[in-house]
């Protein structure tokens, strides 16, 4: 101690060269890998597991008697998972086909939410060994006579392709094109029982529907005309997703899962949704508690009478009373981003519309690249890249902020071409007599130019605000649940599609229509200078 | 009290002021004459800096304004517009301000005097221009002549050492353009500096005390407007009174 050895010296120069690459390799580095996961799970008292409600029964939905409580047994069996942790179980809403996302960037631990094993997701992240096996069950309605087996659809009776609808990205679509190349049309759908539906409307020409088994078994009560056609097929398993940098938190859960086989729990909860069959008794897990085998466990009669009540659209009236008040409190998020995100927007328009015009070229050039690059991208993409990219380079921001933050930066540029428009518009002469009258530049926008430009931006201002107030819809991508995001929640849950629109049209309407008036009634006050 | 030196301006090829120099002295009425694109608008902003020149110089009192480019011009700007006004053709009053906030806007915002007292001096110069009762309606419901007086107010409101005319009248019919002379006319008698750059030759002979004669973007002849009209000495000037005589 005290004096320098070489080798110290040597440390230290190679601490410095590896503190050098890993600057270098700053943006490639992931920092929300901490490779402790099980350890902040424990420390933190949840497990915090991600899955999305819109997908609905029997996975996550919202439960009949109580919109607030989740029900589903993925719900179930993420309370068995955090109880075997010794922690509790968090639920957080994500985007279905964003889950992975949210997992990476650290918000939650596990993904919990019908995700198919496949060797591509296995590679990335950590798989646990199944707690479901699925199978694929083709639908069509009753009444089409030109399908009714497999065969049909391999060689249609009357010589017409059918339209085979799916959830895109799911074990179906890869099934059909592994089996069915250009036999059928695929049309791809979002939510489970949108493409139930369709089938039974006939819509777009949709004539079947290869859907998870246990959704069609849920499912079933809600639509009469769908008949399930031949043999299920396709077997796949349902797993839990971790991060690959957490193999201790995966053990956690595999030892959850496989003791729950085990002892019967997760039998049970698959049976309460009907999810119980042969296939699932097939893997021989389960014993008493004595250590012996129990042999196959199809019978699930002595679940019958608690069995939850499989799908029942909820509607009318009804509904809407029980309901509606969710929507409304979903609206209110919509009007806090829409009302937080304008002022900005505007804001940062109307800075990059004065650098464009009367900024130094070091500022009018930026700003029009800015302009022109965020004019020309999409808000999702934009939104996209603020909640799942930039937490990579190590700045975290919370799905509010990121959804505000990206409605404003989308916005600002169309505000910044507006008022682009409205700064041109004021004569020349009153920058030339304010100027007379000794104001400097900066003076003069600011007392002469920009009000009298605000004036003229008023109607269109308004009309992207008006705009602004529907495209938070899309924030839904990076978990914001607003009243477009809550109302396909609570009307795929319900199948309450006419009621709950139409109070979410009235809703939208609501937010929209007075800001019309307050727009309108300004404008005719500040145009009542040019003539009184 | 303002001298132009050697003043040239070319817009690329094509000369617009060719070495004009000129000098107006405290209390001076000075108008400067000629035919449409002589270059008396030209030079009239070159004074406070609402058009650049390629060489020459402008003093206004102890303030030198250089040519375009050099980095001493800014600062002199800012000094002499604080002492110099501009009446417009166009008037270019500010719409979204009322006729008393219009006197008030300068002496408030850019001298950053007292509210109060810029409001009493702000009436008693509407006053002046008869328009005391336009206190609180907006400019856009005046007419040109009560407008250009306004105008005319707000730059007083500013105590200018000297104002600009920039044909002040020419978007103004007869009646109008009286009322508008009446006012500048009072103005000259109290001794205030003016240039004024206008088509109305009543009003340079009555009111002048030295005319230029601006053609081609040189000064075709100077002096008193009765020697000016009454006895040109240049074929332009004489050119240029007949054509007006028979318009």
């Amino acid at each position: 101690m005290g004096t320098t050895s070489p080798d110290g010296t040597r440390n230290r120069l190679v601490r410095f060269c590896l503190l050098l690459g890993a600057i270098t390799l700053f943006p490639w580095c992931d920092f929300a890998t901490a490779g402790d996961g099980l350890e902040k799970v424990r420390k933190r008292g949840t497990l915090i597991w991600g899955a999305d409600q819109e997908g609905g029964g029997p996975f996550v939905y919202p439960a009949e008697d109580d919109p607030n409580r989740l029900e589903g047994f993925e719900v179930e069996l993420a309370q068995i998972l955090a109880e075997s942790l010794g922690v509790r179980s968090q639920f957080q809403q994500g985007q279905w086909d964003k889950l992975p996302d949210l997992l990476t960037r650290g918000d939650i631990d596990i993904v919990l939410n019908g995700y198919e094993w496949t060797p591509i997701r296995a590679e990335r992240y950590g798989a646990s060994i199944p707690y479901y096996i699925y199978e694929l069950q083709l639908l069509g309605r009753q009444n089409d006579s030109t399908l009714k087996s497999w065969d049909d659809l391999f060689n249609p009776p009357d010589g017409k392709k059918k339209r085979v609808a799916i959830l895109g990205g799911s074990a179906a679509q890869d099934y059909l094109e592994k089996f069915l190349g250009n036999r059928v049309e695929i049309a791809n759908f979002d939510g489970v029982s949108d493409a139930m539906r369709a089938v039974e409307l006939n819509a777009d020409g949709i004539d079947a529907n290869l859907q998870d088994l246990p959704i069609w078994t849920f499912y079933q009560g809600g639509f009469p005309q769908l008949t399930a056609i031949g043999d299920p097929v396709g077997r796949g398993f349902y797993v839990a997703l971790t991060r690959k940098e957490d193999p201790e938190l995966l053990q956690a859960i595999n030892t959850a899962i496989f003791s729950a086989l085990q002892d019967g729990r997760l039998r049970r909860v698959l049976a309460k949704y009907r999810m119980w069959n042969d296939t699932q008794s097939l893997r021989g897990l389960e014993t008493n508690p004595q250590g012996c085998f129990v042999g196959m466990t199809t019978n699930t009669n002595e679940n019958e009478a608690e069995a939850e009540q499989s799908y029942i659209s909820v509607r009318g009236f009804s509904v809407v009373q029980q309901r509606g008040w969710l929507l409304v409190k979903a609206a209110g998020m919509t009007v806090v981003l829409a009302a937080t995100a304008m002022p900005l927007a505007i804001l940062i328009g109307l800075m990059m519309a004065l650098f464009r015009l009367y900024g130094p070229w070091f500022l009018r050039i930026p700003a029009t690249m800015y302009v022109e690059l965020i004019r020309g991208t999409p808000l999702v993409l934009q939104l996209y890249v603020l909640f799942f990219l930039l937490p990579e380079i190590g700045i975290t921001v919370n799905a509010f902020w990121a959804a505000v933050a990206g409605l404003a930066l989308n916005y600002s540029a169309y505000e910044a071409e507006i008022y682009r428009a409205g700064l041109q518009a004021i004569p020349h002469g009153q920058m030339e007599a304010a100027q007379s009258l000794g104001f400097s530049q900066a003076l003069a926008l600011r007392r002469i130019i920009i009000p009298q430009a605000t004036r003229i931006v008023i109607p269109p201002v308004t009309n992207d605000f008006i705009a602004l107030f529907k495209d938070t819809a899309v924030c839904s991508v990076i978990t914001v649940v607003e009243l477009s995001k809550e109302y396909y929640i609570q009307a795929r849950s319900t199948g309450a599609i006419l009621e709950l629109g139409l109070l979410t049209a009235l809703l939208y309407l609501a937010m929209s229509y007075p800001l019309s008036l307050v727009a309108g009634r300004l404008e005719k006050r500040l145009m009542a200078e040019k003539r009184t | 009290m303002i001298q132009l030196k050697n003043i040239v301006k070319n817009y690329g090829q094509h000369e617009i002021l060719r070495g004009v120099s000129l000098s107006v002295a405290r209390g001076e009425v000075c108008v400067l004459l000629g035919p449409s694109g002589g270059g008396k608008s030209t030079l009239l902003r070159t004074i406070n800096g609402l058009e650049s020149f390629h060489s020459g110089e402008i003093q206004v009192d102890e303030i030198v304004l250089p040519a375009a480019g050099h980095s001493d011009r800014e600062p002199a700007l800012t000094r002499i517009r604080k002492r110099v006004g501009m009446v417009f053709q166009q008037f270019h009053l500010f719409p979204h301000r009322t006729v008393l906030q219009n006197v008030m806007e300068a002496p408030v915002h850019v001298l950053k005097q007292p509210k109060e007292q810029v409001r009493t001096l702000a009436k008693r110069l509407l006053d002046r221009v008869g328009l005391a009762d336009k206190c609180d309606v907006y400019p856009g419901s005046l007419s040109g002549g009560q407008q250009q007086r306004v105008a005319i107010a707000r730059t007083l409101a500013m105590k200018p050492e000297a104002i600009l005319f920039d044909e002040p009248t020419s978007a103004l019919d007869p009646r109008m353009t009286a009322e508008v002379t009446s006012v500048m006319s009072d103005l000259a008698k109290e001794g205030q500096t003016m240039i004024v750059v206008t088509h109305g030759l009543g009003f340079a002979r009555a009111v002048g005390h030295q005319v230029h004669l601006l053609h081609a973007g040189q000064i075709a002849e100077s002096g008193p407007p009765e020697m000016i009209f009454e006895n040109p000495q240049t074929d332009v000037t004489k050119s240029f009174l007949s054509e007006i005589h028979q318009a």
